[in-house]
């Protein structure tokens, strides 16, 4: 298993569940002391090249390019430095309601003292949208008749997103990765998320409530090195937890290479339930070990 | 499959009514929309869609009706699963939530997504939310590859002979159950799947058993599929005993 490669940047509690061997000083790379600035970005390298966890510099990640058509986003798509933290364009906090900004610091607090509050990820539940997005492994498409299917290496997340551009049907249960409607704006594809149940975080600190509405839009861009990426915005709305709507953005690389060297897709198997050495306690401490 | 709360399982799952994607099954695939690269060829019978299983065995038996051809030690341990699980279902593997494995992924309640694309197939099952990749474009894997052991769903490649879907997968832990009365499987396993359409409504699976550590020859068994229309994906969540 090569998974040391996404765990070795870990800031998602979720991931200590991963049958590896995942270095403990994880939880100290997390610690964050308010809510700005959350998340600690690692110093980009001296050669400006990004990395993944085994060093392999990002001119060895593209062997083969995507397909040409923007449309067809076949692949294996990574996060090259992942984080979760809730960051808007311009790199500022989040614009939280007094309210959240107490409970997201109440977040970060337990998690300073050793004691992060667990969300449904930790528990092996689905990691909830945006987070699952934005968590450290790889994500693929599938493409099926009325729906792109959204295959994500974390806990074996499967998304379904609605092609028919019809809203969630009036019956549309509450769940952790909610009903998702998609469509094509030019070369993006826009993706709409509501029905989010609350027992996920957005990050590993940060809270939301049945309103919140997510838009992610997908599009291939050029890199830096004529690679491409995966360009995501994401647009997050919640009007109980934040007093605007924001967006962030990540930028997927495109990881041929270990499709090419692993089989599989480049994904591997990540069974969350097998040896989840984060279970909370009781009261919903859960204390990585 | 038994996932209730005896089991001690928290499942979630919604109820489906209406869906698009349900909506090619009668008049065939409707591409509209799929990139031209993702299309699988016109010439190719297709088996994506949403599939159940109305029948579905405990205890699988070879295509021609017998109990697998176990070994002695392989049948000693075949006694003990069921002599413990009479005693207590959660000795099953699934009870603990893990995926279900070779073979029992199929035979459950919930439906299966078949996508298939022009150099892969993916096997998505509401069950868990468990999904197997099925990669056209190369060999079958070797094993001693130590990014293809030890997994609970394994490896798997295939290819089209003809009318038929030939999916070759190993790879595999020991940790899952080849059904649900037992039937144990090392990590020498290896599954050969053949998937053929029998009309536009029913798919066929025919699975070789390959495992010398545990069965005496390869076998086979048999199981049927039926096309959902109308299929809406629901999320079916199992975690164990760790509530929130």
């Amino acid at each position: 298993m090569d998974k040391k490669r996404y765990c070795a940047v870990l800031a998602a509690a979720g991931c200590l569940a991963a049958p590896v061997s995942i270095p403990t000083s994880s939880w100290a790379q997390a610690t964050v002391v308010t809510p700005t600035p959350r998340g600690a970005r690692p110093a980009p390298p001296a050669d400006g090249l990004r990395r993944d966890g085994d060093g392999a510099p990002e001119t060895q990640w593209e062997p083969t390019p995507p397909p040409s058509d923007p449309h067809d986003l076949n692949g294996l798509w990574e996060v090259p430095r992942p984080s979760t933290a809730l960051r808007t364009l311009d790199n500022q906090a989040p614009p939280f309601t007094p309210e959240e900004a107490k409970d997201t610091q109440r977040h970060v607090d337990a998690e300073k003292a050793g004691e992060p509050i667990a969300d449904a990820s930790t528990y092996c539940f689905p990691h909830g949208v945006p987070r699952v997005t934005n968590a450290p492994f790889p994500i693929r498409f599938a493409y099926s008749p009325g729906l792109i299917v959204m295959l994500y290496e974390v806990n074996h997340n499967v998304r379904f997103v609605h092609m028919d551009g019809k809203p969630a049907p009036a019956n549309t249960p509450f769940t952790f990765l909610g009903y998702s409607v998609g469509h094509w704006d030019g070369n993006t594809l826009v993706v709409e998320t509501d029905h989010l149940n609350n027992r996920t975080l957005l990050d590993s600190h940060t809270s939301h409530g049945p309103k919140l509405k997510v838009t992610e839009r997908f599009t291939k861009v050029k890199a830096n090195l004529g690679h491409t990426d995966l360009e995501v915005m994401e647009t997050i709305s919640d009007p109980d937890h934040f007093t605007k709507p924001f967006s962030m953005k990540r930028n997927f690389a495109f990881r041929s290479d270990l499709e090419r060297d692993a089989g599989w897709g480049g994904l591997t198997e990540y069974a969350c339930e097998e040896n989840n050495r984060n279970i909370p306690d009781a009261f919903g401490i859960s204390t990585a070990k | 499959m038994k996932m209730n709360s005896k089991m001690g399982l928290a499942l979630l799952a919604s109820t489906a009514l209406l869906g698009a994607a349900g909506a090619a099954a009668a008049a065939g695939p409707d591409f509209d929309g799929i990139p031209q690269s993702r299309r699988p060829p016109a010439s190719q019978p297709y088996i994506g869609g949403a599939w159940t299983m109305p029948t579905r065995p405990k205890a699988v038996k070879t295509v021609d009706g017998k109990e697998p051809p176990l070994l002695p030690a392989a049948r000693a341990e075949y006694q003990k699963r069921q002599a413990d699980l009479k005693k207590d279902p959660k000795t099953d593997p699934i009870a603990d939530c893990l995926p279900h494995g070779p073979l029992r992924i199929f035979y459950n309640q919930y439906p299966l997504l078949i996508v298939q694309e022009s150099d892969q197939v993916d096997f998505v099952f509401e069950a868990n939310h468990t999904y197997r990749f099925v990669d056209l474009t190369r060999g079958p894997p070797q094993l001693n590859d130590d990014t293809r052991t030890s997994t609970y769903m394994g490896y798997a490649t295939g290819k089209w002979q003809g009318k038929t879907l030939v999916v070759d997968t190993m790879g595999f832990n020991d940790k899952t159950w080849l059904d649900g009365s037992g039937l144990p499987h090392g990590e020498k396993l290896k599954t050969e799947e053949k998937f053929t359409l029998k009309d536009a409504n029913t798919l066929e699976g025919v699975v070789t058993i390959t495992d010398p550590d545990n069965y005496s020859a390869p076998w086979s068994t048999s199981f049927t599929l039926k096309r959902l229309a109308n299929y809406q994906p629901t999320e079916m969540v199992c975690v164990n005993d760790h509530k929130m």
